[in-house]
């Protein structure tokens, strides 16, 4: 069954369009990736699919229902992590996660035991009467998680949980939102991340300039630019290159350069690796290593977009 | 309902969690302190009267400061010439007088030497005592005069007129102008620290929206608009403390009468309470920020009380400025309680209370159309 249905979604603020016409599905149980860089209309989709913006055209459907009819039904059921900490700083984990839980009409011991329950999820349990201000900002993260799954929601929408933290809270938070997904919550996750989305989701839509230009699995995706590969090189120092005489070569699409490492993308059925290893010594290179790349999920978004989820 | 219970219990605790914010709550009653300190001091404090007795042998010397002494508002001291002028000087009393030896013996004899109090206060503080003296010693100069020389005469006389019984009605006449300024600067100081409070409260909402909680809770079931109006709730809860309080404070520790039936006085002060929490929120509808607030509040509370004359009397300030005073509200609360202490009655400054309600209403259309129109979720995402 589908959990969220958008059709004909739009929101313009002014003459600019941050959502321009999207139509999407999720099904429950997925894990759903939401690509797209800054600006593309992601944090719009998901303000409007939380309620909290009034979409200027189309609709959206939770379970069935439209939310602008029945915000108080979807709101019951999605949780939302900001990317931003939404919490408390001068009030104790269990006292931020008791304030949220209480806002969906629990009280009592119930309340109680889902608060427990959502802080010893996140591993938080015994930190129970800490004030966030002395927490790690991973440790925070997690308390912003915890927020937002004590209500036990069947929707949890997730923007970037795992900016600017540490590895092990990162791999904690991408453990915890697979053991949510195996608990039956259905998960929209956005992130910079390529490498996350690539490792947890099971469906990807990429959004550029408010509309979806793709979704997919990860190999339906990847399937979309067989016809485009990606070669590696690493050099001593990218001092003296010559990136136009570079893109000169036939079946060479773009040149990226990444400190000493070189990005080219190339027509997949062109063979021209002798003559862009040729026109690197001529530059004066000392290459280093060669490698031929697989296409991965960045591949496909820089090929659809244009740009790097970055920019 | 249970949700805005939720969020007003909420909204207490985060706002007294902070000792600043029950400071700011309890500083109505440090005005209401200000105002006594500054205006309660000005007079009615009865005359210090210095007594220098050199006649102290005499019975009718003695009986003269005893008169004096019992005159009403009146309390003597006795000291000695040397310190008498240092004293009054140094404004530990307000008068003086000198009974010199023998004055008691020449007043026996009909021929009275005029006892004159000396102070840096003049006739203003003098007159009444000076008036009260004079009857005294020429009653007794007339004894005297009546007794010619015989002292027997004289001492049984005298006794009758200092231990006999006339009946005086006396009408007692407070002098309410001080305790009726008191009041008014009270009132002044409780107005500007509501307001203050109000937006301190109302802040709140900014503050939620910078630490981004906001979202999570439009997020939640909760509706802006209940969201609000949990804020509104406390508000008007803390703002009728604070009156409660602050009345209760003037009246049962300090033993100020207003000169208006409390419950008057309350009316009045929850209805521009009401007024100054419409304005807080129209405040915070028109920032950005809790730093954008906090300039706005200080340009507009600070000068409109100082223009309305919450912290100095109106009578004080130019023309001009008084015709300026009649825009803003606090002015018609002052002046509402001006007009009742001055004997108008209640039912009769409905058009008063109607701009205070005008205000009120103006203030709440002004947030209500800003909180509509803020489409800028997407800085809270």
């Amino acid at each position: 069954m589908n959990i969220i249905e958008i059709g004909g979604l739009t929101k313009k603020f002014g003459d600019f369009a941050a959502v321009d016409n999207m139509s999407l599905t999720l099904k429950e149980g997925e894990i759903f990736g939401f690509l797209g860089a800054n600006g593309a209309g992601k944090s719009t989709t998901i303000s409007m699919i939380a309620s909290l913006l009034r979409p200027t055209k189309g609709e959206i459907k939770f379970l069935g229902k439209n939310i602008a009819k029945h915000a108080h039904f979807a709101k019951m059921n999605i949780g939302i992590v900001p990317q931003d900490l939404a919490i408390y700083e001068d009030m104790t984990a269990f006292e931020n996660v008791k304030f949220f839980a209480g806002l969906y009409g629990f009280r009592g011991s119930e309340l109680k035991a889902r608060v427990e329950e959502a802080l010893s999820f996140v591993g938080l349990g015994d930190k129970q009467k800490e004030l966030p201000k002395n927490f790690s900002g991973g440790m925070k993260r997690r308390l912003n998680i915890a927020c937002a799954i004590a209500h036990r929601p069947k929707l949890i929408i997730m923007d970037e949980p795992t900016v600017g933290i540490d590895p092990h809270s990162r791999n904690y938070i991408l453990q915890s939102v697979k053991e949510l997904n195996r608990m039956g919550c259905t998960i929209l996750y956005t992130s910079h991340y390529m490498e996350e989305v690539e490792e947890i989701c099971t469906r990807i839509a990429i959004v550029d300039h408010g509309k979806i230009i793709a979704d997919g699995t990860k190999e339906q995706l990847k399937a979309i630019i067989t016809d485009s590969k990606e070669i590696w090189i690493d050099v001593k120092s990218v001092e003296g290159l010559n990136q136009e005489r570079l893109k000169e070569i036939r079946g060479v699409l773009s040149v990226r350069i990444e400190e000493q490492r070189l990005k080219i993308q190339s027509r997949a059925e062109i063979a021209n690796l002798n003559d862009i290893v040729q026109q690197l010594i001529r530059d004066g290179m000392e290459i280093r290593a060669v490698e031929e790349q697989a296409p991965n999920l960045e591949t496909v978004f820089l090929t659809l977009t244009g740009r790097n989820l970055r920019d | 309902m249970k949700t805005i219970l939720w969020l007003m219990a909420h909204t207490f605790r985060n706002t007294f969690r902070k000792r600043s914010n029950i400071i700011l709550f309890l500083l109505p009653v440090a005005g209401v302190l200000l105002s006594a300190g500054l205006y309660g001091s000005a007079g009615g404090a009865g005359l210090r009267i210095g007594i220098v007795q050199q006649d102290g042998a005499d019975a009718v010397g003695r009986d003269i400061a005893a008169f004096v002494g019992a005159l009403d508002g009146v309390k003597i001291t006795e000291t000695s010439d040397a310190d008498l002028k240092d004293q009054i000087a140094a404004g530990k009393l307000d008068a003086g007088i000198a009974i010199p030896a023998g004055f008691g013996e020449k007043l026996k004899a009909g021929s009275p030497e005029p006892l004159e109090l000396l102070s840096v206060k003049g006739a203003q503080v003098t007159a009444y005592v000076q008036a009260m003296l004079d009857g005294y010693l020429n009653n007794v100069a007339s004894i005297a005069s009546e007794t010619q020389g015989d002292k027997a005469r004289f001492e049984r006389i005298y006794a009758a007129y200092t231990q006999g019984g006339f009946k005086v009605d006396r009408e007692r006449l407070n002098d309410a102008s001080n305790v009726k300024d008191t009041t008014y600067q009270s009132l002044g100081f409780l107005v500007a620290f509501i307001m203050f409070s109000s937006v301190n409260m109302s802040e709140m909402i900014l503050r939620e929206k910078e630490n981004r909680t906001f979202l999570r809770l439009l997020s939640s079931p909760v509706t802006a608009r209940s969201y609000v109006a949990a804020n509104v709730a406390v508000n008007v809860i803390a703002m009728m403390c604070q009156i409660a309080l602050t009345l209760t404070f003037m009246r049962a520790v300090l033993h100020i009468d207003s000169g208006v039936p409390v419950m008057q006085l309350a009316l009045i002060l929850v209805l521009f309470g009401l007024g100054a929490i419409a304005l807080s929120l129209m405040i915070v509808s028109l920032s950005k920020s809790k730093g954008q607030s906090s300039a706005l509040q200080n340009l507009i509370i600070t000068p409109t009380c100082l223009l309305a004359g919450c912290y100095f009397p109106m009578d004080i300030m130019p023309d001009a400025i008084r015709k300026v005073g009649a825009f803003l509200p606090q002015h018609w609360l002052l002046d509402t309680v001006n007009r009742l202490q001055h004997g108008d009655s209640f039912g009769s400054l409905y058009m008063n209370l109607l701009v205070l309600v005008a205000f009120a209403a103006a203030f709440a259309a002004i947030a209500i159309f800003r909180f509509s129109r803020n489409n800028d979720t997407r800085s809270f995402v």
